[in-house]
């Protein structure tokens, strides 16, 4: 066979005649995508990606078809290529019904790999589960007792009878591994010989630390108060989070060698400035650490404290006096970690103030509940107009009756006020936990949003200031979870590295494949109820900080993980269809439409058809006629509604297709699983 | 004298049966009155067609023929006296029809007995092909067809010449095919079915010479099945040309031997593409090959094959008998000779018209077809069906040519002409062809699979109303990339009509998407009808034709509708007799 010469991308190339545009280049070293070719394989030609343009020709050529002639020149990138490849990949994907990743996996703000953790933990590996987990939560035992998991909301078993219980089985996964003898420890890269300083040693700056310093970063974290933690630390209460599982935590992240100096205001302890100049980068992970203000008559007066406040006054191990009665204000989470602590500090009678009903309150249910049960009145529908004083004391709460109007914004139906309806409820103290700001102080030549908060690039994460970062409830949209926290850290500390390595940074949220479904796809699943976590009696937890919960029993916890619908694509890792999606930007939207019929089906021997997820490159009915010499599978109808199936019923094509799996392993997406 | 019924499927269709058995039924016991068949004269409108033949020549054609009119046919027959079939006799002006018309590949259709291989004979039939193998090589009669200018008539216009060349010189030994393809697939085209019915020997004679200048020993007709009839005569002509010696071994005493064979087709439009027919052939699923290999490098079996459409292979016996020139004088510069169509849709006088190429399209529509119905305007033309595209009536004097047409972006196509008017929805023409094509893809490539369903589903927002803006530009960057991505011509071409109905009809597109409205009133979701309380009496007829109970009212008193319960029927308009109901 004689050899061609060939130009393609403006790289000359030698090939064999008679070989096809789509070797020839692949062999050089260009990648022409394509999902329907296979080098032992009859060639088909019908994915359409693979389409180049050859100079003096009007049409687009198809690369795996086309046989190179000596002296063509093609080009595989040009902006008609481009787009022509983006229109294939947006058909395929508007008709790709699957799951790149598992809703929850999506719907967590650090993205973690849920599904992953949850096998590991069904089959007893906890301590593979969390390094799973620790590859975006350094601190899985703390944030899985606190986080209000958005994983859980999201869940897709909730479509069968109730989420999984993710949270806790994290933290169960995670105490397993603490009290063993042998804990799960990453391995840490070469010492770069960068210096890295981060303020502030909550969930942010300590996962930003963990991140960094296991890139071979020397990290320091500089913190005002006594403890690292930040509000895990002192906004948390004790029976959410015992104090000891975090500090194991941030033990474990101060033996990979973070530096922690506790007790250091910036500003007052240390220059902010000075820290610039000691190191290569910062980042600024403050936290939002001052109450918002009630905005009512009588709030100067004495008994007045804001929530955090209060909270970081118990969790430094004082025990304010806030009297018999105590009104706490705000429908969050952290009016009730205020009321619930309140009640634990002796007070008789403690109320929750809230404007709207308990329907829209952003706090979770359970501990709404949990707080009734411990005797927490809940005054849903009232605001408060005016704290009344008595010699510069509070005295009691004049409270605006409220109702519900249209939905605002957020899409919560807005309350106003019912003209002329007050009440008036006695307090000793007034809680107000209604938000919490970053107060700014120690930051003077650091830009801020028109929100006061620290503003920090999105894709990049730096400030205004050259070489200074930011991260969590100190920057751009404020106060929020502590996982979203860490996200903001991890993101940041990639940020960082990017930086100090002098590249690029382009975070680009990816293209993933998502399902849309409803109960009725679920209706024929069995109904396996969600794990209940052991909780202590009302009495029994309510004048006391012990945790109140007890954990998962192992049974318990490793029968919940096998609940896991395993919603995410096993072959995420290897598609083809979904690298090729991300490469560059595209809308398959823009042609929702019907979907093929989809099913899930086990007629061949040991693997598992997904209908859904089939692309029709016809790899696998080719594989199993030409190289398995079987053929079993074939098309079956005709236009849209075209599909691949097994061409006998079960006995038959057992018989046929015995194990060779030859067409799961050729599938460029996930539609055939091998079942063991 | 003889009575001749005309027995194609349509002729069957309009009762051609029942006269036969009504004229069987009064013929007297020995009566020597002789009663033949004939296939399809391609006048579709005036079926059923009973002609009265004295030998060859043509004395008397009636149409739309009833059993009633039996008696008065054999009594004229009987007599000689034809007053009394005078109210049936075809019309002066209906008889341009034919007139107007230049037969080649239709010369024999509705004339000759499609049954019977002597009648053909007695055409001239296999002279040409009698000429061909004894007189002629293979180069010649490829010469003589490269002469003539005979294009592909199953749609592509490839030259004729180049494929039997090729495949001739593709191997000097071992198998060759020769393949018909008779998938007919294109809504509302029929050319190949009458010529198959009606002159099935005809295609046999083309054949056979196709198969003696490419070195073929074996001939196959790929039929739809849904043509029982053109099957039957077929085989009934293959039968009669063994028994001739005009298949089989030593044909006619000579070297050349040749077996034909018929394969039906399970119907799936896309085997009339040539690489999905080959598939089929073969017993697998009808799915296009990629290109090349040609079929006449590596085609049914892997041999080298070529396949031609019915109405190419019907043209050739006449080109071997008078000459490739003679072919070549009828036409213009780069279309020779004549081309069938159907002529279908809102005109008058529908039917089968052989023209030769250059006329233009306002002549056939007009002087043979007559112009449209109800006196209504033209608006548009779909040539080529569902793979061709829409010319506007501004361009009417477009002249039948494979360039011209292109340039308007329809095609010659095989030969679909479908006349629209004003009433008729571009829209909703679209959408309708498209639906087709979408539903006939073979689901092999992802632009054509997906594509054209994306495409449909958008056409058919549009026309219930929910058409967004920005569909029309979603619709032609969709057309471009399913034309570019796809595999075969039904992918390449499944948005032409889609496409030229943007080009010519967009104040349509946007019409239905910014108003809501539909200008050809044909889209119901978009329809209103209303009562004109000055014209209404209050007759109640409407309310009470109306399916859906929407119109209320009482008697001499002025109706209303109730728009949220109306299905927009338009039962309502059609009853009202003071047109005081009307719809925008």
């Amino acid at each position: 066979m004689g050899e061609i010469k060939i130009t393609v991308n403006g790289k000359e190339m030698i090939g064999k005649s008679g070989d096809t545009i789509l070797n020839i280049a692949a062999e050089n070293g260009i990648e022409i995508p394509n999902l329907c070719y296979n080098k032992n394989l009859k060639i088909y030609g019908a994915c359409g990606l693979c389409l180049v343009e050859i100079e003096g020709a009007a049409k687009l050529f198809r690369a795996c078809a086309t046989a190179a002639e000596n002296g063509m020149v093609i080009k595989t990138d040009t902006e008609r290529v481009r787009r022509a490849r983006k229109v294939a990949l947006e058909l395929i994907m508007s008709d790709h019904f699957g799951d790149c990743k598992a809703p929850c996996h999506l719907n967590c703000p650090a993205h973690t790999d849920i599904q992953g953790y949850l096998k590991q933990i069904a089959l007893g590996n906890d301590k593979e589960a969390v390094r799973i987990i620790k590859e975006k939560i350094p601190i899985p035992a703390s944030i899985g007792r606190i986080c209000p998991h958005p994983c859980e909301s999201h869940c897709r078993r909730r479509l069968v009878e109730e989420p999984l219980s993710i949270a806790y089985l994290k933290a169960f996964a995670a105490d397993n591994d603490l009290a063993s003898e042998d804990p799960y420890k990453p391995a840490k890269a070469k010492p770069t010989g960068k210096k890295i300083s981060i303020i502030g040693g909550g969930p942010a700056g300590l996962s930003a630390a963990y991140y960094l310093c296991l890139g071979g970063h020397s990290v320091t974290v500089y913190d005002a108060m006594p403890e690292m933690g930040g509000m895990l630390r002192y906004g948390i209460p004790e029976y959410r989070l015992p104090k000891a599982v975090l500090r194991k935590e941030i033990s474990a992240i101060e033996e990979l060698g973070v530096v922690m100096k506790n007790g250091i205001k910036i500003g007052k302890d240390i220059g902010f400035d000075e820290i610039r100049a000691d190191f290569d980068a910062v980042l600024i992970a403050a936290g939002a650490w001052s109450s918002s203000k009630i905005g009512c008559k009588g709030e100067e007066l004495n008994g007045v404290i804001g929530g955090i406040d209060f909270l970081r006054k118990v969790n430094l191990g004082e025990i304010p006096d806030i009297g018999k009665s105590v009104a706490v204000i705000g429908g969050g989470n952290t009016a009730m970690d205020a009321c619930r602590t309140a009640i634990r500090c002796g007070a008789e009678k403690v109320y929750v103030i809230y404007r709207r009903t308990r329907a829209e309150a952003p706090a979770e249910d359970i501990e709404i509940e949990e707080a009734i049960e411990e005797g927490v009145e809940f005054r849903f529908l009232t605001n408060p107009a005016e704290i009344i004083g008595e010699n510069g004391k509070v005295k009691a709460l004049k409270l605006q009756v409220m109702e519900l109007g249209e939905p605002d914004a957020s899409g919560r139906r807005k309350p106003v006020p019912v003209e002329g309806k007050f009440e008036i409820l006695e307090a000793d103290t007034v809680i107000s936990a209604i938000g919490q700001k970053y107060d700014g102080t120690g930051f003077d030549s650091v830009a801020l949003t028109d929100r006061g908060t620290i503003f920090a690039d999105e894709n990049s994460c730096m400030t205004n200031l050259e070489g200074v970062f930011a991260a969590g409830d100190a920057t751009n949209g404020g106060a929020s979870i502590a996982i979203k926290a860490i996200a903001e850290a991890n993101l940041a500390a990639k940020a960082m590295e990017a930086y100090l390595d002098g590249l690029p940074v382009d975070f680009k949220k990816p293209y993933y494949s998502e399902k849309k479904m409803t109960e009725k796809d679920f209706a024929d699943k069995e109904k396996i109820p969600r794990a209940k976590m052991p909780v202590k009696s009302p009495e029994a937890r309510k004048r006391n900080f012990d945790s109140v919960i007890d954990g998962f029993t192992d049974e318990q916890a490793r029968a919940e993980a096998k609940r896991c619908l395993e919603c995410g694509c096993h072959d995420y890792p290897d598609c083809r269809l979904i690298r090729y999606a991300n490469e560059r930007p595209i809308e398959p939207q823009r042609f929702a439409g019907e979907i093929h019929e989809s099913f899930v089906e086990r007629k061949l021997v040991s693997i598992e058809r997904d209908q859904g997820k089939c692309i029709l490159c016809n790899l696998c009915v080719r594989t199993c006629s030409e190289e398995a010499k079987k053929g079993i599978l074939g098309l079956v109808g005709r236009g849209f509604k075209t599909v691949i199936k097994p061409e006998f019923d079960d006995s038959n094509t057992t018989e046929f297709c015995k194990t060779c799996r030859r067409c799961a392993d050729i599938c460029p997406t996930g539609a055939l699983e091998i079942i063991e | 004298m003889r009575i001749v019924i005309g027995e194609g499927s349509c002729g069957i269709a309009a009762g051609a049966s029942k006269i036969r058995s009504a004229i069987e039924n009064l013929l007297c016991k020995g009566e020597n009155l002789s009663i033949g068949t004939t296939g399809c004269i391609g006048m579709c409108f005036l079926e059923p067609i009973v002609d009265i033949y004295e030998g060859k020549k043509l004395l008397k054609r009636l149409v739309k023929v009833g059993e009633k009119d039996a008696k008065a046919i054999v009594d004229a027959v009987r007599t000689g006296d034809f007053s009394g079939v005078d109210y049936i006799t075809i019309s002066a002006e209906d008889e341009q029809f034919l007139e107007k018309q230049t037969r080649i590949a239709l010369r024999h259709c509705g004339i000759i007995d499609p049954t019977s291989i002597e009648d053909y004979c007695a055409f001239g039939g296999y002279g040409a092909f009698e000429k061909t193998i004894k007189t002629m090589t293979p180069e010649e009669v490829i010469e003589e067809i490269k002469i003539s200018g005979l294009a592909g008539r199953g749609g592509a216009g490839f030259p004729t010449w180049f494929k039997w060349n090729a495949a001739k010189n593709s191997r000097t030994e071992g198998k060759k095919y020769l393949i018909c393809n008779a998938d007919e697939g294109d809504p509302g085209a029929f050319m190949d079915r009458a010529v198959i019915e009606s002159d099935p020997h005809g295609l046999i004679e083309g054949m056979l010479i196709g198969a003696y200048a490419i070195g073929a020993a074996e001939m196959t007709v790929y039929v739809r099945a849904e043509y029982p009839l053109a099957i039957k005569h077929l085989e009934e002509a293959i039968k009669q040309a063994k028994n001739h010696n005009l298949l089989g071994e030593n044909i006619l005493g000579t070297d050349f031997s040749c077996e034909m064979s018929i394969k039906a087709g399970a119907g799936a439009f896309v085997c009339g593409e040539e690489t999905a027919l080959i598939e089929s052939l073969e017993g697998r699923r009808g799915m296009p090959r990629l290109k090349p290999p040609f079929p006449a490098q590596s085609g049914y079996m892997g041999e080298p094959s070529n396949i031609n459409n019915v109405e190419t292979f019907a043209n050739v016996p006449w080109i071997i008998e008078k000459g490739g020139a003679a072919f070549a004088a009828m036409g213009t510069e780069n279309s020779k000779g004549t081309k069938v169509f159907a002529l279908t849709g809102k005109i008058k006088k529908g039917g089968l018209v052989e023209i030769p190429m250059g006329k233009t399209l306002r002549e056939v529509i007009f002087e043979i077809g007559g112009g449209i119905r109800e006196g209504k305007k033209i608006k548009a033309v779909q040539l080529g069906g569902p793979s061709g595209g829409c010319i506007p009536a501004e361009l009417l004097d477009t002249v039948i040519d494979y360039n011209a047409l292109a340039q308007t972006g329809a095609i010659m196509g095989s030969g679909g002409m479908v006349v629209m008017d004003e009433s008729t929805c571009m829209v909703g023409m679209a959408k309708f062809f498209l639906d087709f094509t979408a539903n006939e893809s073979c689901g092999k490539c992802v632009h054509c699979r997906i594509g054209t369903k994306r495409m449909q589903e958008i056409l058919t927002r549009i026309v219930k109303g929910e058409g967004r803006k920005g569909d029309v530009e979603l619709l032609e960057e969709l057309c471009e990339a399913v034309k570019e991505g796809s595999l075969c011509g039904l992918g390449q071409t499944a948005p032409n009509p889609v496409l030229t109905t943007i080009r010519y009809f967009r104040n349509e597109y946007d019409a239905h998407i910014n108003e809501k409205r539909c200008p050809a009133k044909e889209c119901s979701a978009l329809l209103t009808y209303s009562v004109d309380a000055k014209k209404c009496v209050g007759c109640t007829l409407c309310a009470r034709k109306c399916p859906a109970k929407a119109i209320s009212g009482e008697i001499k008193k002025p109706h209303f509708i109730n728009q949220a319960i109306c299905i927009k029927c338009g039962q309502c308009e059609k009853s009202c007799r003071f047109g005081a109901i009307s719809v925008r």
